[in-house]
Parts: structure tokens; C-alpha cells; sequence
């Protein structure tokens, strides 16, 4: 009787533990919104989740004459190891969040080039490999 | 003991029932009875692709931004919408009057956007995904102007929601119909004011630059062109408005870019350009394929 009693509360226990590790990637995404620069208007949200690779990625079309902003928002502050990188249509890269060792929660991209831009979120010694972001433009 | 053991057992397989869909959304999902036939690739590969193509909010804005007047004119009226009988019909102008919707508001005509707004519910109801078009929530933002950022987010987030949704149920067909109808509405209504200014090469330089958007959609049709009869006639149609955007040429030069921290936030300095050589004449004719195709699919 006090196996199967240790059995059920064990299962118990490491169901909620699953719970407790959950990402919740779209909060954090919509925590993200606000976050945006005055004049901003907000385009997307994505979820930034580790799954089978190394890194999470998404793609839009910039416009010329558009400046767009990225921003990260995680658990920990300021980004829990999250970095975005972004890319243009030649997989140039044209800026990444990191510098010098620190991690920067914000991009602000005024575009010149029209063409689709690959955005790229890495983890750099991330704990909960979890977050969100937007993307946001204003002319 | 036993009693609270099978009781604690009983919780536990009800807890891990919760993930199951809910009734209401099952009862939608069997509504749902627009599945295509399905496309010659995956519905991930489709996504990918649909989310690269842009907001029609933004033309707005870059409409409004360069001082050019507000022309109800342009616009698809909402009274079109008993036209729209089929799923494709529905979908193609769902996503003309979502880009007609970020007109409106961008220029502050609430008594237009509300007009849109009740067409857009009609369609998404016909659709199945009216759900996600919060009417209450956007109807009672637009009757006071100091709420535009809070509408454009709200309808903003509606659309993506749609999207999303119709993805995730493989209804990606409607998707891509939903954003090329957008599309279609804001590169006719650029033409219609490029054509009014005809010395603003910022506009004619944004005509120019949907060449891209184009080779996506056209990419995104051509997946359902065994499939869906009505795709592949707008397909037929895309090529015809190719064969004018071949002649317009985009050239690209890279420069590595630089950067500087400005109040906690990483600004960059663009140092690639590019120049995008477009015609009068190339412009009158994207204008006047575009007039053809927007016509059959308002119509």
C-alpha cells in the first residue's frame, strides 16, 4: 500500500513539476507589445521556444524607408541569454543583440534594402530557453 | 484509504484530460468544411512562407506618412459582401477589406471602419473563424480617436489570430488567399495614388518593390494549382502581372552594417543600399493588370 501511495504522489509530483517548466512563450510575446518605442505600431509576436535545433527562427519582408524594432522579453532580465540576430536576403548578418558580453533586450532597424530578412533568436547561456518577441514598424 | 487513493488516481486522469479540445471547439471544427484537397507541399513550408508576406498597414501608413488625402474611392465597398457566396471568394475579400479596415483607421475614418469592420464579421462567420475578430472590443475602440494605437493593435492581432488559426486547422488555403486579397487591395490602392502623383518616386518605388511579395504569392498559388480550380485561375492571372514586374529590375548592395546604443537599445545603421529601376509605363501596366484581377476578385 505505501508503494503505490509513494507511486501516486511521485506521479503527482513530477506532473506538476512539468507544469512549473512549461514555456509560456505567447505571455512573454505579449508581455513583449508595450515594450515597443512610442510611434511603433506592433506586425507580430513570435514565440521563441527550444526545440530540436539550436535556434529559432522567422522571416519577414522589410520594406526601404521602414524602420522596424525587434525586442526580447524573458523571465530573467534582460533576455535570459536570448539573442537575436538578423539576417537579409543573402544570409548577411546585419546586426545580433550581443555585444561586448551584454545582452541587449532591443533592435531598432531602419531599413534601406526591401527584401526578406531572416530573424534568428540563439541561446548564450539561457536557464529557461524560453521567450517572446515582436517586431514593430513605423515610418 | 482506498477510497482516497482511487479518488487521487481519478484526479490525476482528469488533469491530464484538460488538454483534450473543449466541446465548443470540436462543434467548430466540425463546421469547418472548407478543407482544400491539399496543397503538393507541407502545410510548415506554407507558413514559413506566409509569414514573411507584409502588413497592408504598412502601405497605409506610408501613404499617410507622405501627406497623400484620404479617398474612400479606392476602396471595396462593403456593401460587395452579398457577392462573396464561395470560401474563395470569402477569403480573397476578407483580406481585401482587413487592408480597406487598415486604411480606414490609419486615417481616423471611424464611420467607414465601422462598415468594414461588420463586412469582415459577415465573411469571418462564413468562414468559421469569426471568433477571432473581437467586433465589441475594435467597434468600441473606433469611436474615439486617441485609441488608434490600441485599434490597429487590436485588429492587427485579430488577423494574425486568423491566420494562425487557419494554418494549424490545414486550411492553409484560405490563409493564402486571406493575405494575397490583402495584398491585391494595398498595391491597387498605391497604383490608384501613384497615378494621382506621378512625381513621387517613393510611391512608384514601392510598386517596384512588390515584385517580391509577388514571387512569394505566386510561389504560395502555385502549391494549390492541382488542387483548387479558382487558385490556379488567379495563378494564370499573377503571371500575366510577372511578365511586367521581369521588366522591373532591383539591385542590391551590400555594406556591413554598424550600430550604437541608444537608451538601453541596440540602433543600427544601415549601410547596404538598393535602387529599383520601374517605368512610367511599367507602372501603368501593373496598374492596369492589377484593376483586371482586383475586378474578378471583388466582383
Amino acid at each position: 500500500m505505501k508503494k503505490l501511495i509513494i507511486i501516486v504522489l511521485s506521479v503527482i509530483t513530477l506532473s506538476s513539476l512539468e507544469v512549473i517548466g512549461q514555456c509560456n512563450s505567447e505571455t512573454l510575446s505579449n508581455q513583449c507589445i508595450p515594450k515597443l518605442a512610442a510611434g511603433f505600431n506592433f506586425l507580430k509576436s513570435y514565440k521563441i521556444e527550444k526545440g530540436g535545433k539550436d535556434y529559432v527562427e522567422y522571416s519577414y519582408v522589410f520594406t526601404k524607408g521602414t524602420q522596424y524594432m525587434i525586442n526580447i522579453c524573458a523571465v530573467a532580465q534582460p533576455t535570459d541569454g536570448i539573442v537575436v540576430s538578423l539576417y537579409d536576403s543573402k544570409r548577411n548578418k546585419v546586426a545580433t543583440s550581443k555585444v561586448n558580453g551584454q545582452f541587449i533586450a532591443a533592435i531598432a532597424y531602419p531599413c534601406n534594402t526591401t527584401g526578406i530578412y531572416y530573424i534568428q533568436y540563439t541561446f548564450d547561456g539561457s536557464t529557461g530557453y524560453c521567450g517572446g518577441s515582436t517586431l514593430g514598424f513605423k515610418r | 484509504m482506498r477510497i482516497v487513493i482511487i479518488g487521487v488516481i481519478l484526479a490525476l486522469f482528469s488533469a491530464c484530460g484538460s488538454g483534450k479540445k473543449s466541446d465548443e471547439q470540436a462543434f467548430l471544427e466540425g463546421l469547418d468544411s472548407a478543407k482544400a484537397e491539399g496543397p503538393s507541399i507541407s502545410e510548415g513550408v506554407i507558413g514559413d512562407i506566409l509569414q514573411q508576406i507584409p502588413s497592408p498597414l504598412e502601405i497605409s501608413v506610408l501613404l499617410k506618412e507622405s501627406g497623400r488625402k484620404y479617398n474612400v474611392g479606392y476602396l471595396n465597398s462593403p456593401d460587395n459582401i452579398s457577392k462573396y457566396n464561395s470560401n474563395y471568394k470569402k477569403a480573397l475579400n476578407l483580406g481585401v477589406y482587413g487592408t480597406d479596415l487598415g486604411y480606414t483607421n490609419i486615417y481616423e475614418q471611424n464611420q467607414d471602419g465601422v462598415k468594414y469592420m461588420a463586412s469582415i464579421k459577415d465573411l469571418a462567420d462564413g468562414l468559421n473563424i469569426g471568433q477571432f475578430f473581437d467586433i465589441e472590443t475594435i467597434g468600441r475602440l473606433a469611436t474615439n480617436s486617441k485609441n488608434l494605437d490600441s485599434l490597429l493593435l487590436i485588429t492587427t492581432q485579430n488577423f494574425n489570430s486568423i491566420n494562425h488559426y487557419l494554418q494549424t486547422q490545414n486550411r492553409s488555403n484560405l490563409s493564402v488567399l486571406f493575405l494575397t486579397g490583402g495584398w491585391l487591395e494595398a498595391l491597387h490602392i498605391t497604383c490608384e495614388v501613384a497615378t494621382s502623383n506621378p512625381a513621387n518616386k517613393e510611391l512608384q518605388e514601392t510598386i517596384g518593390e512588390q515584385k517580391i511579395i509577388l514571387e512569394n504569392i505566386m510561389l504560395l498559388l502555385s502549391f494549390y494549382k492541382e488542387s483548387d480550380q479558382n487558385m490556379a485561375s488567379l495563378l494564370t492571372d499573377m503571371e500575366e502581372l510577372k511578365k511586367i514586374y521581369d521588366k522591373v529590375n532591383i539591385t542590391y548592395t551590400y555594406k556591413e552594417s554598424t550600430f550604437e546604443i541608444v537608451d538601453g537599445v541596440m540602433v543600427i545603421k544601415d549601410n547596404s543600399s538598393s535602387t529599383i529601376q520601374i517605368t512610367p509605363e511599367d507602372i501603368s501596366s501593373i496598374r492596369s493588370i492589377i484593376t483586371s484581377i482586383r475586378n474578378k476578385v471583388i466582383s
